[in-house]
Formats: C-alpha cells, sequence, structure tokens
C-alpha cells in the first residue's frame, strides 16, 4: 500500500506578495497529487506550545515534508522541541550544488544522528524533509522534490532501518502508514478548518479511498516569539549554555539532558547562548546572522580555541559580544550587570603550556585505546 | 488640518507635516505631552513613525520586526529591529536614546497601516527620550537636501568613494 505524505507548509511571516503566491501555488500543485496531505500553519516558530497548529502538526504520522522559510535545521529542531520527531531526510535539492557529493554528506550525517544520546530516545521511524522556501522562487523545483521524496517514501525498504530505538519502541513504517488519513482528519476536526476546493464530503471520500491531497488550513492567531531551539545533534550537553544565561531559560529532563524548559524568560534580540555554545547548536531562527539562525556550516568564529585576542583583537570576539548582550538584557530588565564574572566557560586559556604530567599521560592512553 | 512643509523627490511630493519634529533617521517624533518641564533636557514620552520620506524610498511594507522588547532602555542608533518593503530589507535604529514604552503591535499583522497612514495610524513605538537632538520641521527640510542627494546616488548606484 502506498503511504501517505503530509507535506506541511509553515507560512511567512512576511505579507510580500512574492512569497505568499510561492506558498499558495505549491499548494495549488500538490492538490492533484495522490497520496498527498496538506496542512498550512502559520509562521512554525511563532506557533503556541498548546495551540491548534502545532496540535494539527503532533498528530500528523508518517513522514513529513516541511516547507518553511527558515534554514531545515531551524525547521527540523523547532519541531523536536515540540515533541514531533524523526529522521531528518535528506533532500536533494539544496540553494545551489546538488550533486552526490551532498547526498552522501547528509546520510552520513544521518546516521551520526542516530547515534547520538540525546536524539536516539523516542525517535520515531519516520522522516521529516525540511525544505527553505528560500532556496528558490520556482514552483516546480519545489512540487518536483515533493514528488520524488514521496515515491522514495513509498519504498518500504528505505524506511525499514532499525533505530537504536529498542525492538518495543519501534513504530513500523507500514503501520503508521495505514490509517494516517483517519487519524489526522478524525483528531484535529475542531481544530483544523479545512477549506479551498475540496469540500467536506470530498474530504471525506478521501478517507475511503486515497485519491488527490486535501488541504488542511490551520488558523491560529499568532504572536511573534524568541526562543532558542537546540540542535540535538551537535549538543554535548556540555552546559555552558544553562551556566550562562541568567535569566533561567535553560534546565535538565530527568535524564539530566540540557533542554529550553523556559523559553519566554528568554530576551527578545539576545542570542548570546548561542555565541556561548562551543559546538553552536544553539539556533535562534530569527536572528539575522546565519549562523546563529541554523544555516547548515557550523561558525568559523566559534570558541573552541580564542586566538583573536592573541592578535590584538578588540571586544570582537563571540565571548564579549556574549557577555555585552547579556550585561544589556540585565539591565533592561531592572538587573545588575555581571560583565565576565558569572558562568564563562573555563577553558584554561590562561595555564602554561607545561610539561605533560602522569595525568595527562594516563589521558593520552586512554584517548589512544580503540573503544 | 495642519499645516505642512513638501520636499520633492524628483516628482514625488513627501509631505512633511510641521505639527511634530523630526528625527534624522528619517522618523518622525510626536511628543504626546505638550510641555517638558525642562526644555531641551527632560526626557518626555514621544510617538515615532515613518517620515513620507522613509516610506517613499520603502514603498509597500511587508513585515516589520522588532528585537527588543517594550520596556528596554535604548542607546541612541541602537538597533531595534528589522523590515522588509518591496524595494529594500534594512534594519532599524534607535532615532534616540530613552526608554522605548510601547510597539505599534497592530503594524506586526499588518504592516501595510504603515504606507495607508504614515502620520496617523502608522505609527512605529513611544519612546521616552529627549527631544534636544530633534530636528524642527524646517531643520528636516534642510537635512533631506543632503540625505536625498546621498539616497539618489545609493538608488542609481553610484556613491562616490569619499
Amino acid at each position: 500500500m502506498a503511504r501517505r505524505l503530509t507535506v506541511v507548509v509553515s507560512q511567512g511571516q512576511s505579507a510580500n506578495p512574492a512569497k505568499r503566491q510561492l506558498e499558495e501555488d505549491i499548494v495549488a500543485a500538490l492538490l492533484f497529487e495522490k497520496g498527498i496531505e496538506v496542512t498550512v500553519v502559520p509562521h512554525l516558530y511563532d506557533l503556541k506550545p498548546d495551540g491548534t497548529g502545532m496540535l494539527a502538526l503532533q498528530n500528523i504520522a508518517g513522514d513529513m515534508v516541511v516547507l518553511s522559510w527558515l534554514y531545515p535545521r531551524a525547521s527540523f529542531w523547532t519541531l523536536h522541541r515540540f515533541g514531533i520527531k524523526g529522521r531528518m531526510g535528506t533532500t536533494l535539492i539544496e540553494p545551489e550544488t546538488d550533486d552526490e557529493d551532498e547526498e552522501d554528506e547528509h546520510q552520513a550525517e544521518a546516521a551520526q544522528a542516530a547515534a547520538s544520546a540525546a536524539t536516539a530516545r523516542d525517535v520515531p521511524n519516520r522522516f521529516i524533509y525540511c525544505l527553505d522556501l528560500r532556496w528558490h522562487t520556482q514552483v516546480q523545483t519545489y512540487v518536483d522534490e515533493i514528488k520524488r521524496i514521496a515515491a522514495e517514501a513509498s519504498v518500504p525498504t528505505v524506511q525499514l532501518i532499525e533505530g537504536l530505538t529498542g525492538g518495543g519502541l519501534i513504530i513500523g513504517p507500514a503501520s503508521t502508514a495505514a490509517p494516517p488519513s483517519s487519524t489526522s482528519s478524525s483528531t484535529t476536526p475542531h481544530a483544523v478548518a479545512a477549506n479551498g476546493a475540496p469540500a467536506n464530503g470530498e474530504a471525506s471520500d478521501a478517507q475511503a479511498e486515497p485519491a488527490g491531497a486535501t488541504v488542511h488550513r490551520v488558523e491560529e492567531q499568532t504572536g511573534r516569539r524568541w526562543y532558542p531551539v537546540i540542535d540535538f545533534d551537535r549538543c554535548t550537553n556540555c552546559m555552558e549554555c544553562l551556566d550562562f544565561c541568567l535569566f533561567g531559560v535553560y534546565g535538565v529532563d530527568r535524564f539530566d539532558t540540557i533542554l529550553v524548559e523556559q523559553p519566554d524568560n528568554c530576551r527578545k534580540g539576545c542570542p548570546a547562548c548561542s555565541r556561548v555554545c562551543p559546538e553552536n547548536a544553539i539556533i535562534f531562527p530569527q536572528h539575522k546572522s546565519p549562523a546563529i539562525a541554523g544555516s547548515p556550516e557550523k561558525a568559523t568564529g566559534g570558541l573552541k580555541i580564542d586566538l583573536s585576542k592573541l592578535f590584538g583583537a578588540p571586544d570582537e570576539d563571540p565571548m564579549q559580544t556574549a557577555i555585552a548582550e547579556r550585561d544589556r538584557e540585565l539591565v533592561a530588565a531592572g538587573r545588575e550587570a555581571v560583565g565576565a564574572s558569572v558562568g564563562i566557560p573555563k577553558r584554561q586559556a590562561n595555564r602554561a603550556n607545561e610539561p605533560k604530567d602522569e595525568l595527562d599521560n594516563l589521558i593520552d592512553q586512554l584517548d589512544e585505546l580503540d573503544l | 488640518m495642519s499645516d505642512e512643509l513638501v520636499f520633492m523627490m524628483g516628482k514625488f511630493a513627501a509631505r512633511i507635516p510641521t505639527d511634530r519634529l523630526y528625527a534624522k533617521n528619517h522618523m518622525w517624533a510626536q511628543p504626546l505631552r505638550s510641555e517638558a518641564p525642562d526644555p531641551g533636557c527632560a526626557a518626555i514620552p514621544c510617538r515615532f513613525g515613518f517620515s513620507a520620506y522613509a516610506v517613499r524610498l520603502l514603498q509597500d511594507v511587508y513585515f516589520l520586526e522588532w528585537n527588543v522588547d517594550a520596556g528596554s532602555t535604548l542607546a541612541e542608533r541602537q538597533e531595534v529591529g528589522a523590515i522588509e518593503s518591496s524595494k529594500a530589507e534594512s534594519s532599524l535604529y534607535a532615532p534616540a536614546a530613552g526608554t522605548l514604552t510601547t510597539f505599534n503591535e497592530q503594524l506586526l499583522s499588518d504592516p501595510s497601516l504603515i504606507n495607508v497612514d504614515t502620520y496617523g495610524q502608522g505609527w512605529l513605538f513611544e519612546l521616552v527620550c529627549s527631544t534636544a537632538n530633534l530636528l524642527t520641521p524646517e531643520q528636516y527640510l534642510v537635512h533631506l537636501e543632503a540625505a536625498w542627494k546621498v539616497a539618489e546616488r545609493t538608488i542609481k548606484g553610484q556613491i562616490n568613494e569619499d
């Protein structure tokens, strides 16, 4: 049986007619595709945790393609934050090149993702493909890619990778695939206002036998939000963000894994924790700097080895910027600026380069062991 | 109806109402209290918006975003947000130092009010600030003479090196 694929269109915040047109043209083009359902939601990042938009997305079973005006990492990990999890699907469209190497790279990334501790828990065996609507202006590029993914998703062998989720937790793709049309439309009838061409009668026909796409439009009044999103493929749980942020945004779950506990404590516009993160794992999807907004590259100006001061740089390094940003927010909140006195990682940068002692040698030996 | 000055941007007449002050970054400022206790020194609440000159350069506004919260203390020229229009994408900066008290929330869902009612419902935010460094309409007109020459060059992509 062919699996159903759900295409989520996350609308942009901008009223730019060209952007809205691209969204609607994609929706219109998918109306006639068999086995594809379309859900249109307001800007993904702005959705309320318990709002109708997020509820509709949480009720989607099986593979998803998410089209948004965000970097794919930003979309993927925003969904993850709200419990909408899966494996990152490989898309063949890219802003510029889309050759084989890219694909291999993505597959390697996916494999690595499966191995990371934080993501191995509770990840259902389904794929989430995130496409950035800023990549192309051509509707057909997206539609073709969605069709390709739909074809790929209907080949069961691709899906049957045994996960690390443990036998009992594996939700077989075939079993989730069978009833998706009934689950998604029966669990969200009041949340989702179906509109556009296919009337209600037609939608129920679609339940009986998969026909063209049904379009669910979620109307939710959203306000602008601002909170960090953690990329758990990159996060090493080092807790530097927890130490640095003085607004109580971060916490840990019962497995002592970092999480964004109080997103609404976050200070609008402040990306300081993202600058402090040694793995560049903290995404602020709305920040204007691509490295902070979730671009695929890791920032080159990371904190791992900071030589900029050595070469006479003024206060331009990320840590100084982060400290300044934090102080500004502290003062704005009526608190005292703390400068570099609180929550700054100790990386022993000032330690003199001494000869290795016994402990160093022991650690080196441990590192050499191929565990 | 209040008087207004007019600045010609080519064939376009940008209206500059004389019932308010202006900031050099092409925002109008309307003191919400008529008298400052100590002119030029005390901060008073002012409502800010884009001047017709700025709106003409932007044209249709599609998206407006603030990256500071209401209640924030701003330094002059601190970055406070971003704007997208049919002609430009730009960051926005504080017109004066002060405390930002309110944003026009209506603009977040419908920024086109900036185009429809530039000097009224299209206001951007309210800032408690000193009006000492703001310009009178006449001074703003002088400022526009110089700014327009730069803008023209920018538009034509002919910025001089100096």
